[in-house]
């Protein structure tokens, strides 16, 4: 027993205490600067683009990223306490879809890796979890892609969001089939199947339609109404519930994934309807391409169309495609490339780089030619927009029409849409 | 309900369990021959949903011919991945962790692969067949849900085919039912083992084109799969290929069910709670059942 | 006979070298490192390193309880998402009820204990991959409920109301306080009777249980005690993050993880899961930061590389590093 065991005992726990001991301290010392480097603003970008929204996260990191392209090919930004423009830097973060590290991610590029603001949170869920550390780190915060009001109602300083709120989504969707109804397109008294995503941006279309439909009785009657879980396989169940109902229109409000594979699975059982929603999907390049002249005379409440009439709009569209390659996807870049640019000039108010300086302008800056709905882009005193939307519906030949509002409109509805056997 | 509706259930049911079957059935000839739990299963699904896009969208070959393309290919594929890595962890007559962990790192391996290969857009096969469904009087089902059903039986054929008339097969029962015994009349455990590795595989890319014709994937596709297929193979005993089918019919008649009664949002749990009172109240599956019966008989 | 055991590294650390310098080391070194841990708020690394050192050891404690369960008695379990989940939940559940925040973490543990025996009572009379098959499914329902339950939020998620001032060293001085804790009640029952019979239901369960042990208590007791410890982390996250989901906290991502630190440590030993979660803990995050189309991969290499070389982890590799120094060194000694 012995020198060899007691040597062998010393040389292990010793041996494997300082490699612990070297690692934090070598973690420690390697930990990058703290603050503001130099002559640049480091902007902070959290974007899925690995994992379930891994696609509207990649567009909207493109609209940032041509903001950014846009104003450091003027110089960049003019800080007056600098005396001089500044090129924004962008630091990107890749969430993967995940809440946990969207938050971890949020929290590392306002506390160390020392940003002024962080643009991030692709879909409410993400968005959610980001919203918890702006205020922790007192660091501005704008999503593009979370619009459930349930983010911005905690009281939070720093918490911004151009994203309109989600039960204005259902509201304008209810109302738009209340115009068709007042057009004599639609019957009065229609039912209306719900097929929800089990999430809070399902929660509140459903709550938005429910509003419209109390302030106007007599309209529509809602029949069915459950929740499905994201990302699922298979629908067939849910869709024969549907069926069962024997609704007149059906509404759904899903991601894109399960937008293709719920409505292939509802053309595959032959079922139909007076009119098809799935909420803020319909248009997407994904989905026509998966179901081809299935997309057809779909509707979708979107926060932004690439056939609105502005012309900052047309500008975009030009600048996007030359930028990406690519024409932009449904409404995923506009959000992000306004939230950018609200955010540049909140910060040239500000004078400085000062973090809550800049926050204290988001509160009051306006963006004057934004290119969504409205052209303005002011933050509620919640910090959502109250922007409008636009209802689109999908046209033959992958073409696609703003029907509503009736003063932005592109084309006529068709409504009821057309039988599809 | 009425009786037409219950009926297109049904047969949506059967439909989904055959193409259920021919995706559990390679975890249970690998699990059979060498005790080892495939994590990396799901991988296998999502390069064969990728391989047979690819051979639809660049070479327009016919995406039930681009899954009877797919068995040969990654036959080879699964005998390349058993000699690289597979066949150097110790095996046992009890599945080991090591072989659990191995597996699930490839999966890893071959997700993120798909990623860097593909992106994270989502796919879709789109045929004329895709959205077309079969009419017969009330009955109604999709042509594409059909074809997939016609070509997993008869790959579960093929299967049952080379089991009970090759050698091969035979060498692959021997195993499954004692190792020892079967080295002791002469069955190579280390080709025997090779091959079945090859065979799982096979199935696994096969059975990953054939779903890719039912849903859209991206390269997260599988996981969900994967969990589904654990469930069939533990309700019709792990090593049983009749076991397989009927859990997989259960499986299917389960889940298109019992949606009717529950909201739509806890159909995944379907398939656990399945799993988990099938493993409580039969440790030993289905299979395990039946023979009990016959021994008692 | 099971091959479990070949995968594990043997410690026999515990109990051999009963001499009093070799109990000295093993003492000082372990509080050497706590005491470098906690200094490490004092010298200014700047709140990311700070996250990332509270993030690693709620890891710790995670991987530690897992390894009482998965490690000392053999009995691998995929599912351990489920205890980490309920422990956030009725942590935060708590702490909105006005519960102060060391007893929200004491009731989570609790909570999670209770379903440990739940889960154990049916599962633990399956064999082999059975056992972690049915590991999975209770941990993916569970998930699902969750995803449906509107008392906790459902989908939407839980959120806790927090109206004190964030102290990020509050946070660190927790989850620190709380790993050392694991690693000590690791220790105590690797000393103990209960220890012993782990080790020889871990061996052989028939052979042991013909020996008088019983293999059923004995592994719902260090199953409660696993559950407890993975608990008390999902807590102390719960608390730090202020938000969590059931698609976050029950995912099965989280299951896999808390098995696989204590493989890459050294699965069965003391310290292997905690090298195991420092491992992963920082080097996952760092990898996911710069690589982030490609940390998979890179994970997944490791694991294979781990299982194919070197099975018994970061202490497998680090004995066969002394065993060779040693036999350097006595070839020349014995001159």
């Amino acid at each position: 027993m012995t020198n060899f065991c007691v040597h062998r005992l010393l040389q292990r726990s010793a041996a494997l205490m300082s490699l612990l001991v070297i690692a934090v301290t070598v973690l420690v010392l390697l930990s990058p600067a703290w603050g503001q480097g130099g002559d640049e603003i480091k902007i902070g970008v959290i974007m899925p683009i690995t994992g379930r929204e891994a696609k509207p996260g990649q567009y909207q990191r493109e609209g940032i990223e041509l903001a950014i392209k846009q104003i450091n090919d003027g110089g960049g930004i003019l800080i007056k306490s600098r005396g001089k423009k500044l090129p924004i830097k962008e630091v990107f973060y890749d969430d993967g879809s995940d809440q946990s590290r969207s938050a971890g991610m949020a929290e590392r590029a306002m506390s160390s890796d020392g940003v002024v603001a962080v643009i991030g949170g692709y879909s409410t869920a993400l968005g959610e979890a980001e919203s918890v550390m702006p205020d922790r780190y007192q660091t501005p915060w704008i999503t593009p892609g979370a619009g459930a009001t349930a983010t911005f109602s905690r009281g939070y300083e720093f918490v911004f969001g151009t994203l309109s709120p989600i039960d204005l989504l259902g509201y304008t969707t209810a109302q738009y089939l209340g115009n068709l109804v007042d057009k004599g397109k639609l019957s009065k008294g229609l039912k209306i199947a719900l097929a929800l995503e089990n999430t809070d941006h399902g929660v509140e279309y459903g709550r938005g339609i429910d509003t419209w439909n109390k302030e106007h009785p007599g309209y529509f009657n809602v029949v069915f109404s459950e929740k499905f879980e994201l990302g699922a396989t298979d629908f067939s169940g849910l869709l024969q519930k549907v069926k069962n109902a024997h609704a007149d229109i059906f509404l759904a409000d899903a991601h894109l994934q399960d937008y293709i594979t719920m409505h292939r699975q509802y053309i595959q059982s032959g079922m139909d309807h007076q009119m098809i929603s799935y909420g803020a999907r319909g248009p997407e390049a994904d989905a026509r391409k998966a179901l081809g002249a299935a997309t057809d005379y779909i509707f979708a409440g979107i926060w932004w169309s690439s056939r609105l009439a502005y012309p900052q709009v047309k500008k975009f569209n030009e600048d996007y495609l030359a930028f990406t390659g690519h024409p932009p996807d449904s409404w995923y870049p506009a959000t992000a490339y306004d939230a950018m640019r609200v955010l540049a000039v909140a910060i040239e108010h500000a004078g400085s780089l000062d973090k809550t300086a800049i926050r204290d302008q988001l509160r009051k800056t306006e963006l004057k030619n934004s290119i969504l709905p409205g052209q303005v882009v002011r933050f509620g005193k919640n910090g959502q927009i109250q922007g409008s939307f636009v209802i689109v519906q999908n046209k033959p030949d992958d073409k696609v029409d703003i029907v509503f509002p009736l003063d932005a409109a592109t084309g006529e509805s068709v409504a009821p849409k057309p039988k599809a056997h | 309900m009425s009786a037409a509706d219950f009926l297109n259930l049904f047969i949506a049911a059967v439909l989904l369990a055959g193409v259920y079957a021919a995706m559990s059935v390679g975890m249970t000839i690998i699990y059979g021959v060498m005790k080892i739990v495939n994590l990396a299963h799901a991988g296998f699904l999502m390069l064969g949903a990728y391989f047979v896009f690819e051979a639809y969208d660049r070479f327009k070959i016919d995406p039930l011919l681009g899954v009877l393309l797919a068995f040969p290919v990654f036959f080879l594929l699964g005998m390349g991945v058993h000699w690289l890595l597979v066949r150097r962890i110790a095996t046992s007559d009890q599945p080991t962790l090591t072989s659990l962990l191995l597996l699930f790192g490839v999966w890893l391996v071959l997700q993120n692969l798909g990623y860097l290969i593909w992106g994270n857009s989502d796919r879709a096969i789109l045929t004329p067949r895709t959205l077309s469904s079969i009419e017969i009087g009330p009955i109604s089902f999709p042509t594409i849900r059909l074809a997939v059903f016609v070509v997993a039986v008869a790959s579960l054929v093929g299967l049952e085919f080379v089991l009970h008339k090759t050698w091969f097969g035979r060498s692959v029962r021997a195993l499954m039912q004692n190792k020892e015994a079967g080295q002791i009349v002469g069955v190579n455990v280390n080709r025997t083992a090779q091959i079945a590795f090859g065979v799982g595989i096979a199935f696994a890319g096969a059975a990953g084109g054939l779903l890719a014709m039912l849903y859209s994937f991206n390269p997260d596709f599988g996981a969900s799969f994967q969990l589904r297929a654990f469930v069939i193979i533990v309700l019709g005993g792990l090593e049983s290929f009749g076991g397989v089918a009927v859990g997989s019919l259960i499986l299917a008649l389960a889940e298109t069910f019992v949606i009717l009664i529950l909201p739509a949002s806890y159909q995944p749990a379907i398939a656990f709670s399945l799993l988990v009172v099938a493993l409580i109240v039969l440790p030993e599956g289905i299979a395990g059942l039946w023979a009990k019966r016959r021994r008692w008989a | 006979m099971g091959q479990e055991a070949a995968v594990g590294v043997k410690d026999g650390g515990g109990n051999a070298g009963s001499s009093s310098v070799s109990r000295f080391v093993s003492v000082v070194a372990p509080l050497l490192l706590l005491a470098s841990l906690a200094a490490v708020p004092l010298v200014g690394p700047g709140p990311n390193i700070v996250r990332l050192l509270f993030m690693t050891l709620t890891l710790v404690t995670a991987s530690v309880g897992w390894n009482l369960i998965g490690g000392f008695a053999g009995q691998i379990s995929f599912g351990f998402a489920v205890f980490y989940g309920l422990g956030a939940y009725t942590t935060a559940l708590s702490i909105n009820g006005g519960i102060p925040p060391a007893i929200a973490f004491l009731l989570g543990a609790v909570v999670a204990a209770v379903a440990s025996l739940l889960i154990g009572l049916p599962t633990f009379r399956l064999k082999g991959p059975y056992f972690a098959i049915a590991t999975i499914g209770v941990s993916e329902a569970v998930r699902v409920v969750m995803m449906n339950v509107p008392f906790t939020g459902g989908a939407s998620g839980y959120r806790i109301i927090d109206k004190t001032r964030f102290v990020q060293s509050h946070h660190y001085y927790t989850a620190l306080v709380l790993a050392a804790l694991a690693v000590g009640i690791s220790i105590l029952v690797r000393r103990s009777k209960l220890g012993l019979a782990l080790t020889a239901i871990r061996e052989d369960q028939d052979a042991a249980s013909d020996l008088g042990v019983n293999p059923f208590i004995a592994k719902l007791a260090v199953h409660a005690l696993a559950a407890a410890l993975a608990a008390a982390a999902g807590g102390v996250y719960a608390r730090y993050s202020l938000f969590i989901d059931p698609d976050g906290v029950f995912a099965f991502r989280n299951g896999i993880a808390i098995l696989l630190m204590p493989i890459i440590g050294g699965v069965g030993t003391i310290w292997g899961p905690v090298i195991g979660a420092f491992v992963y803990g920082l080097i996952h995050e760092e990898v996911v930061a710069n690589f982030p189309q490609a940390h998979l991969l890179i994970f997944g290499s490791l694991l294979i590389l781990i299982i194919l070389f070197e099975p018994g982890g970061v202490m497998g590799l680090l004995q066969k590093f002394l065993r060779f120094v040693r036999a350097r060194s006595s070839v020349g000694s014995h001159s």
